[in-house]
């Protein structure tokens, strides 16, 4: 689906924020590219999305080089979810994606009632202006918005952002649904759950570089200390001991009553994310 | 594209709609037509200076109803004090001698001017009379002109900004950039709407201040030069929005071009202060096609019409720069 040959890009001469990306992205795959603030992340989708040209390298999409395929064409197989709910706030959420929908081929084009029903919109929000809306809900007309037309490309900025919990495992849930119908997913997020759930491998890229590339649990694994965290009871007293794996092959190496918890070091995505980018979240 | 072209074109009235743009274009209308018919008129039939004779020898026999005569030199003195506008002419002498109780060089000249045409009205001058139309007239056509001029520069340029900075600011036009339509299509139905408002506005405003007869007779040149204007405009405060970051600034820039752009035209065209660089100013050259529009004298020159298309061309692909740049910007 997508094919990125060292891509390299620059806004004007002396400041390089690419250097030489190449990563693969295959069909009905949910590919997520982490990375901090200011590392390429948005530059790179943007000129994934068209919106940027003047790039190096090759990038190819649907199987055509990049600078090919930005016709109307292209822009009715793909959908963009933006960071920041960009939305006519004096229109409301109908009127709103009546208007976005109204540029694709209305056979491509699904139910707006049904796309707000699955976000789980309030109804007795759909006829008002969006100005009067929260930013939970600007986000699920915006998903709507990226989500109507079918896309077999869709590109996702920070999804979750701005959702409570149940909104996030919502949005979760319907971005697997889209995985079902075989849609490939560009997910650019710093939710490193979202990262972890979704995706089927990511990348970190910092600097304009991608530093690790591979699927979640390998790169958990890769890092492991292999090591776990023993809590017992032994003689009435609570203790903690941490073992290496290997030793645990034979059964729990040490005297004890009673196995309270076993927590595995394994890292997070999120540790991973600060070893490979040298940067925290924010 | 048509499709996407009307999509686009429809939302924009609705957004105008939603901004009042259309109501403050109807009031605009009412105060205008307004103060042409009810206060303009009224205010230029009055009487520019007062005009006063001393004439101890009695050398003027007939005099115009318009001169004040005084029976001494003292009393000259003392109406000009009172009425500083007013001219007064010594004829104690037997040879005319003008005196103002104060102005400038120009000015001065005017007044002096005006006063020695009253008092040898009868004999000596005898104005060629050009043209057709009644003062009254001559007077709507010109007061028109001039606020159709404004109402385009000033309400259209402001009214464009007010419409794509509420864009700018909700972030749909980095939506638009990712629809499957064509990016050139946003600027030219943004033109389209003003275009058409700015002409629907100089019909009405031509209608109701020069009469039905004399519309139909001006208006296809009166159209032609407000549709430039109107294009030249609405991609200049296209441009404007797009490259500056706030209405602050905008604010800042649109008072620039009110001071470069309006100031310098109405003094040159309306009054007697001529600036040697002023044939070189473009709004000088539209302001003066939209004014000869109104006296049924319309511009033939080609070079105006293929300057005209260039600037409109030039402007056009500097805003469809500045739009790109508009959409490739971060949240």
């Amino acid at each position: 689906m997508i094919e990125v040959k060292n891509l390299t890009f620059s806004y004007g001469k002396d400041k390089q924020v690419l250097h030489s990306l190449n990563f693969v992205v295959g069909d009905g795959e949910i590919f997520g590219f982490l990375g901090p603030n200011g590392s390429g992340k948005s530059t790179t989708q943007k000129i994934l999305t068209g919106i940027l040209k003047g790039h190096g390298g090759t990038v190819s999409l649907f199987g055509q080089d990049i600078s090919m395929v930005h016709t109307q064409d292209f822009f009715q197989k793909i959908g963009v979810l933006f960071e920041f709910p960009y939305l006519y706030a004096n229109l409301s959420a109908i009127d709103n994606l009546k208007y976005f929908s109204s540029f694709y081929p209305a056979k491509q084009l699904r139910d707006i009632g049904e796309v707000l029903e699955e976000l789980e919109f309030k109804s007795d929000f759909l006829k008002k202006p969006v100005s009067s809306y929260s930013k939970g809900m600007r986000q699920r007309v915006s998903m709507a918005r990226a989500l109507i037309s079918n896309p077999q490309l869709l590109f996702l900025d920070e999804p979750t952002s701005g959702l409570d919990p149940t909104g996030a495992v919502l949005f979760r849930k319907i971005i697997e649904e889209e995985r079902r119908k075989g849609t490939t997913v560009f997910l650019t997020t710093h939710n490193m759950l979202d990262a972890d759930l979704l995706c089927d491998r990511v990348a970190f890229i910092t600097n304009g570089n991608i530093v690790a590339l591979d699927t979640p649990k390998r790169l958990k694994e890769q890092n492991s200390r292999r090591r776990v965290v023993v809590s017992y009871l032994y003689q009435g007293r609570r203790e903690e001991k941490t073992i290496e794996i290997p030793e645990l092959e034979a059964g729990i190496p040490f005297l004890h009553d009673e196995i309270l918890s076993i927590h595995s070091e394994e890292p997070t995505l999120e540790d991973m994310f600060i070893q490979y980018t040298g940067r925290g979240l924010s | 594209m048509w499709k996407s072209f009307c999509i686009l074109f429809k939302k924009d009235c609705q957004m105008m709609i939603a901004g009042k743009f259309f109501l403050v274009a109807v009031g605009s209308l009412l105060i205008y037509t307004l103060f042409i018919n009810f206060g303009y008129i009224n205010f230029m039939n009055m009487q520019l200076y007062n005009v006063y004779l001393y004439d101890p020898q009695g050398t003027q026999q007939e005099v115009s109803e318009r001169i004040c005569p005084v029976s001494s030199l003292e009393e000259l003195e003392t109406v000009l004090l009172a009425d500083t506008n007013g001219v007064g002419i010594d004829l104690s002498s037997g040879t005319p001698n003008i005196i103002l109780y104060y102005g400038s060089k120009k000015v001065d000249k005017h007044r002096a001017d005006y006063a020695s045409l009253l008092l040898y009205s009868s004999d000596k001058y005898t104005a060629q009379i050009v043209g057709t139309n009644t003062t009254k007239l001559k007077q709507q056509k010109e007061m028109s002109c001039e606020l159709l001029f404004i109402e385009i520069v000033a309400v259209g340029f402001l009214g464009i900004a007010s419409v794509l900075f509420k864009e700018k600011q909700m972030g749909v036009i980095r939506v638009h950039a990712v629809l499957p339509l064509k990016k050139s299509l946003f600027i030219l139905s943004k033109l389209a709407v003003f275009l058409v408002s700015d002409l629907v506005f100089a019909v009405l405003l031509t209608l109701l201040n020069v009469g039905f007869f004399d519309t139909i007779h001006i208006l296809p040149a009166v159209l032609v030069q407000t549709a430039i204007l109107s294009l030249i405009m609405a991609l200049m405060g296209f441009g404007c929005t797009m490259l500056l970051n706030d209405f602050k600034q905008f604010s800042l820039a649109y008072l620039i071009i009110a001071l470069f752009v309006a100031t310098p035209i109405f003094l040159s065209a309306n009054t007697s202060i001529k600036m040697a660089w002023i044939d070189w100013h473009p709004f000088y050259q539209v302001y003066m096609g939209l004014k000869n529009a109104y006296f049924g004298v319309p511009v033939t020159s080609p070079v105006y019409y293929i300057c005209s298309a260039c600037g409109i061309a030039v402007l056009f692909v500097i805003v469809q720069i500045a739009f790109h740049k508009e959409m490739g910007k971060e949240g």
